[in-house]
């Protein structure tokens, strides 16, 4: 639980994107479709347009405060509400502070301008409420709760992101892939997002995975699918966990990328019964600790398959076969 | 009829001989009897002297066709029990609705709307509540002969029928809480109750046929059919006043045709039996027992008593309904049969008529560009004359932002074909083949107009549908659109067909008939009907399939999310390998560790952090040892553990080795603890506080 | 001693994290053994900017020679300050770029994995042999050898002027701890930071570590954004700043470089968050200062 010295706004504050312009060379101005930024998803993917040419795009934002705030007899002063998009991964961070729009004083809005030179790849935005407080002044008395994310990779404006899976041949693929010649899929989890390639030169198994045959061809296929994802899963977990960021008291700290959310994902499987922040801790202490960490194996084992749906297709394939044997008999 | 009968006529029902007559336009007894022999005729200014003397216009004396009415009292007329002794509970129609206020509001606004005079201008519907008490309610009494009434009144209360009990529980809240409640429906720029007092025409409809629709307008939507019952239905004392301000003239006249109706069950008053209905107004010399009352034209003083002034000679009618009630609007948890009307009532019926209006007629209340609105509404609320609820217009923008701006754009022409901003309304054509009738003529393709925007929290309703309309922009059906991706912002789409889709619209007219023909008398869809079948085909109503369906995709090509290029991999294996979003429900723990309820912090004189923390102890936690850690807020990184100076367990507790433990079988319990200064990054003052209860396994006993 | 690649291809390039792993062997990691450059050019994949001068690789090669020659004879810790501007001004990058860590890896590895172990070369323990930390080759931008110089510069430079750069790199607290922290994200406070630094306020590694420790914790209530506004971001000095690199000369030596002409942070911002962070400072507790080992607390 959190405690501040001084008054804070109760309520709900919220954002909105209502538009967005790209800029680019020679005063170009294109206004994205609305389809581009959605509401639901709180996520601006300026990717929709297939234009490449844009050097920066301007977001009309709107923020929605609770009404007292601006109530003549609150505590708060100097009432700013300010904007604020920023991307850990080029250490940027661009405020913008709103008008008073209509509404009594609920509704700001105003622009806020993302430079794509600045950013890589996923920016996060949020809306700060800022006031002067028994005399201090610039105190944050309120903020956003779910960010807007404005997705510079992506073509379509959904939070949920996607492994990437390149399929590939290995032998005459990249230097660390030819290694790995004799099977089936690697995955490697050491960039921004984590990548599954599939080997092309392992005959078969892209036409397996992608195709939709016969009853016995599918059953396989999904089975596969099952046995790729629990490698995925299990390879991600482990690179989730390997690579923490530790409290002075030595609380491991979630990420903030896809290694949080996979984690978030994954723990409660790995560690039941627990909130999720002690299950980090007790994974943490037993990966570093002196008695080490086998006993934990096969729970990161179950929760990768149990993300992976594995129960599920099996359970099916073990059914199909089983009519396929009944329909053979007869 | 001659002028020497028909005044002769005049002067039996007045009771007026031909002396008085004489005396009162200064001539002889000799001249009258004269013009009622015929052996003479009255020169012109002598004729409005007698105009004058009987209380009529020249209009009526030059026609004839009416009787003057002058000097004959008003005063309710009952109509008798049948002579084979069957009995009517009430009218039927009138008591097949709740008392709504809300679908009052509908049916009564549609009539208007059905019944609009000039039709580049609006009609406009005004409701007013007007609450009466103590001498203002006694004045009102008097004036609609309520004396009269009592006997009527009591002798229905008595009858264990739900229309007895409903006048009982009116006839107690106005003795005992000494209040009574007009609602007043005026509308102008209307047709008025126009026509015979008998025979075919408006006024009939409305004042003797209830079951009768008289309407004006073709392509109506409402009537004065079953719909003009919630009127009735709305007083608990089954009580209406009409004044009408006719559009064309009758007796020649238009201004203060007064009548009033009311309906009660069958009843026994002075062991007389009675049918149903009475009337309030003139007796007719012509019915051949004098117990059928008429309108009659009445002088401004008496139509100010009773409540029913008009604001000006614009054609149209006012109904005043006597204890109106809306039993829909009751708090629930109330009696239902008790009735039970609080001091807030008028308030709440104001709150909901203004809802309802909103809700059901934004798009007639929406104009833009050239086009006036078809329809302006207002409610106000009075107590004994005084305004306690100003008269505001009802803005459809209130009730529907999001659809009235779509519709708005549309007659504004401002819709843009993609929408790049929130605000904007997006505009595509959707094809309705309309058939040829089945006799005569060709069909052709009619395009529809569908309109798109963005949802609005204070919508009325659920987004992502599509509201259907035709040229009386009545909504028809309000369909949700299958098939939207996931992230798509919410919307609300407006279909506008037939004249609805504008002057420039292809086959408008037919398309509007065609529509009409399947339309069913509840107006809530478009389907096979009768009408549809024989006029058509039997087949015809897939066409309106049909445009449902272009109608979908139209919205879907509108706001769906682009389609993500294909990339490597099957799409059924990238659905598996998504992050994020993904929810397992897991059982919850038994017997999970405490948490911390409620915390209180400040900061003390030395700058120290000082907290009082709750604890709330699941059953069976008890035996965990949670370490109580405070650390600073920061913007990012690891936070900043401070050391405890002091930690002190003040209940159910006590404190071992900075850990914390319970009094076995406590369910909360509480400490206290100070900060070290010294361990503090930054200042207190300049601080976040977070305290958490560390309670890892290895930490339980 | 590692010595400089016996292979270097014109052009800089991006090695991925994994392909970078084969490489850090213990024997380059002890300093012992070289990276075998021509294996390593096989696994390298092209900048975007392939096309353009500024991913030409001598420039940056010689840059780092002249590194280590001119501190020679000095500790490698004061090669920082000189190297970060004009490493800044010699690759002119855009953050885009800068985020991409396949660049810093074959910076380190495929330019100059001599300089990292001249460098990074440090004994944990007295009884241990010196090694290098992997992640000085290949890791976040704050640990790397080389992102964490650029990443200095690009966060303390002052619109064209690099001076604040090089106070910032003299404290090797300041170039650990600034980076790791967001507060240093917003250009006022990190420019009040160094103001601060250059006034004496702040001097030892345990000074600084203090100062961003309150910083980074007041900032949990303050928005500093909002106290000390920065100028608007514009990005179009930059784009023009690296267009300008085809006609650049090479990065001067004795003098600093001038970085891109953006607009310099609002002096007024700085000199209030000068003085609000002098006063949190004043009441922050610094390890090894007596004040706060004494543990009496109270007011400052």
């Amino acid at each position: 639980m959190r405690a501040y010295p001084y008054r804070r706004l109760p309520g709900v504050v919220s954002l909105r994107v209502t538009a967005v312009e790209l800029r680019g060379p020679d005063d170009i101005r294109d206004p994205l479709d609305t389809s581009a930024f959605s509401a639901v998803e709180q996520v601006v993917a300026p990717g929709v347009s297939e234009r490449d040419d844009w050097e920066w795009l301007r977001m009309t934002v709107e923020a929605t405060v609770p009404g007292r705030a601006t109530a003549p007899d609150s505590p708060w002063t100097d009432l700013a509400v300010v904007v604020v998009l920023s991307e850990g991964a080029t250490n940027t961070r661009i405020t913008t502070a709103l008008a008073p729009g209509a509404e009594g004083g609920r509704q700001w809005v105003g622009h806020l301008d993302l430079w794509r030179a600045d950013h890589r790849d996923r920016a996060s935005m949020s809306v700060h409420v800022v006031a002067t407080v028994d005399g201090v002044a610039g105190r944050e008395i309120a903020a956003s709760t779910k960010d807007w994310i404005v997705d510079l990779k992506s073509e379509a404006p959904l939070r949920d992101r996607e492994l990437d899976v390149v399929e590939v041949g290995f032998r005459e693929g990249p230097q660390w892939l030819r290694g790995f010649h004799e099977v089936p899929w690697v995955v490697d989890t050491s960039g921004d997002l984590p990548v599954v390639h599939i080997n092309t030169d392992f005959e078969g198994v892209s036409d397996l995975v992608g195709g939709n045959g016969t009853s016995v061809d599918n059953m396989v296929r999904d089975l596969l699918i099952a046995q790729l994802c629990t490698d995925v899963w299990t390879a991600v977990f482990h690179t989730a966990i390997g690579d923490l960021e530790i409290e002075d008291d030595g609380t491991p700290l979630f990420p903030r990328d896809w290694r949080g959310e996979v984690l978030r994902e994954m723990l409660p499987d790995v560690v039941p019964d627990r909130p999720v922040e002690d299950a980090l801790g007790e994974v943490h202490r037993r990966r570093t600790g002196t008695s080490g960490w086998t006993d934990l194996q096969p729970r990161i084992h179950y929760a990768a398959t149990r993300r992976a749906d594995v129960p599920k297709a099996l359970s099916t394939t073990i059914r199909g076969l089983d009519s396929i044997h009944r329909g053979a008999d007869a | 009829m001659d002028f020497g009968p028909w005044l002769a006529r005049q002067l039996k029902q007045s009771g007026m001989s031909q002396a008085d007559l004489a005396q009162r336009i200064g001539l002889t007894r000799a001249a009258v009897s004269a013009w009622i022999t015929g052996r003479a005729t009255p020169r012109e200014e002598t004729i409005n002297k007698i105009a004058e003397a009987l209380g009529t216009d020249l209009g009526t004396i030059h026609t004839r066709t009416a009787d003057t009415l002058a000097g004959l009292p008003v005063s309710w007329y009952h109509r008798p029990g049948h002579a084979d002794g069957g009995r009517e509970f009430g009218n039927a129609a009138a008591f097949a609705f709740e008392a709504d206020v809300e679908v009052l509001a509908r049916e009564a606004t549609q009539n208007s709307l059905d019944e609009r005079l000039d039709l580049s201008q609006p009609v406009r519907v005004r409701y007013t509540l007007h609450e009466l008490s103590g001498e203002a309610l006694a004045r009102f009494r008097d004036e609609i002969r309520w004396d009269d009434l009592l006997p009527h009144y009591e002798a229905a209360a008595q009858q264990d029928q739900k229309v007895g009990r409903m006048i009982a529980a009116g006839l107690s809240d106005m003795y005992e809480r000494d209040r009574l409640v007009l609602l007043r429906i005026d509308d102008y720029n209307a047709s008025g109750l126009t026509g015979d007092d008998y025979e075919t025409g408006r006024f009939a409809a409305v004042v003797r046929r209830q079951l009768d629709s008289q309407k004006s307008v073709s392509g109506a939507g409402g009537s004065y059919g079953l719909g003009k019952a919630t009127l009735w239905a709305t007083s608990r004392l089954g009580l209406v006043l009409m004044n009408s301000t006719l559009s064309e003239p009758h007796e020649g006249r238009t201004e203060r045709r007064l009548i009033g109706r009311l309906d009660l069950p069958w009843r026994k008053v002075e062991d007389r039996p009675w049918a149903g209905p009475a009337w309030f107004g003139r007796p007719d010399p012509d019915a051949e027992n004098g117990d059928v009352a008429r309108s009659w034209w009445a002088d401004e003083e008496s139509t100010e008593r009773l409540h029913l002034t008009r604001e000006s000679a614009e054609p149209g009618t006012s109904f005043l309904i006597v204890g109106a009630h809306d039993v829909a609007s009751l708090v629930e948890g109330t009696d239902g049969d008790a009735d039970v009307e609080d001091d807030d009532s008028v308030h709440r019926m104001h709150h909901r008529l203004k809802e309802a209006l909103g809700r059901n007629f934004w798009a007639a209340m929406t104009g833009g560009g050239k086009q006036r609105p078809l329809l302006e509404a207002s409610v106000r609320t009075l107590r004994n004359g005084v305004e306690v609820i100003p008269e505001a217009r009802v803005d459809p923008r209130e009730t529907q932002p999001s659809r009235t701006r779509a519709l708005q754009a549309f007659l504004d022409g401002t819709t843009v074909d993609r929408m790049t901003d929130s605000g904007q309304v997006a505009m595509a054509t959707v094809p309705l083949v309309v058939p040829g009738r089945a006799d005569r003529g060709n069909g052709g393709e009619h395009r529809a107009v569908l309109l798109v925007t963005e949802a609005d929290d204070r919508d009325h309703g659920k987004p992502n549908r599509v509201t259907t309309m035709r040229g009386n922009r009545m909504t028809v059906k309000a369909g949700w659109v299958p098939g939207l991706p996931v992230g798509t912002n919410p919307f609300q789409a407006v279909l506008l067909v037939g004249r609805a889709a504008g002057d420039d619209a292809p086959f408008a007219d037919e398309a509007e008939a065609f529509l009409r023909a399947a339309e069913p008398p509840e107006h809530d869809r478009w389907g096979q009907t009768e009408e549809l079948r024989m006029l058509y085909s039997p087949s015809a109503y897939r066409r309106i399939g049909a445009l449902t369906s272009q109608a979908n995709k139209a919205v879907r090509d509108l706001v769906a999310l682009p389609k993500k290029s294909r990339k490597a991999g099957s799409e059924r294996l990238r659905k598996r390998l998504a992050v994020g979003g993904r929810k397992t429900s897991r059982p919850t723990p038994v017997a999970g560790p405490p948490t911390l309820e409620e915390l209180d912090a400040r900061i003390d004189d030395s700058g120290a952090w000082c907290v009082t923390a709750e604890m709330k102890i699941p059953v069976g936690g008890d035996s965990w040892r949670p370490a109580p850690v405070a650390k600073l807020d920061v913007r990012s990184g690891p936070r900043p553990v401070l050391a405890w100076s002091e930690l002190v367990a003040v209940h159910n507790c006590e404190i071992v080795d900075g850990a914390i433990r319970f009094a076995p079988g406590s369910r909360t319990a509480t400490f206290r603890g100070t900060t070290d200064v010294s361990t503090h990054p930054v200042r207190a003052q300049f601080s976040g506080l977070v305290v958490e209860l560390r309670a890892d396994k290895g930490a339980q006993a | 001693m590692t010595d400089k690649p016996n292979f270097l291809p014109e052009r800089l390039a991006l090695l991925a994290d994994l392909n970078a792993a084969q490489y850090l062997t213990d024997g380059l990691l002890s300093g012992k053994e070289d990276v075998p450059a021509i294996a390593l050019n096989k696994t390298t994949e092209p900048l975007p900017h392939d096309g353009e001068s500024r991913a030409e690789l001598d420039p940056v090669r010689a840059l780092v020679e002249d590194a280590m020659y001119q501190f020679r004879d000095d500790r490698p810790t004061a090669a920082d300050g000189w190297l970060a501007p004009r490493l800044h001004a010699a690759l002119r990058l855009t953050r885009r770029e800068a985020a991409d860590r396949r660049f810093w890896n074959y910076l380190a590895l495929g330019v100059a994995p001599d300089y990292v172990v001249w460098r990074h070369l440090a004994a944990k323990s007295e009884d241990a042999p010196p090694k290098v930390a992997a992640r000085r080759f290949r890791g976040p931008a704050y640990t790397q050898a080389f992102a964490r110089l650029w990443w200095a510069a690009e966060l303390f430079r002052d619109g064209p002027d690099y001076r604040p750069v090089v106070t910032m790199c003299a404290n090797q607290d300041m170039l650990n701890t600034a980076l790791r922290v967001d507060v240093m994200d917003h250009r006022p406070t990190a420019l009040a930071t160094v103001r601060l630094m250059e006034r004496g306020t702040v001097r030892t590694g345990r000074e600084v570590n203090a100062l961003v420790a309150a910083i980074n914790a007041s900032a949990a209530t303050l928005m500093y954004d909002v106290v000390a506004p920065d100028a608007a971001r514009d990005g179009k000095p930059l784009r023009e700043w690296i267009e300008a690199a085809e006609s650049a000369p090479a990065v001067p030596r004795r003098d600093l470089p001038v970085g891109p002409y953006e607009e310099k942070a609002p002096e007024q911002s700085v000199d209030v968050l000068v003085d609000h962070f002098a006063e949190i400072f004043a009441g922050a507790p610094v390890r090894g200062r007596p004040d706060a080992d004494e543990g009496t607390g109270g007011e400052v």
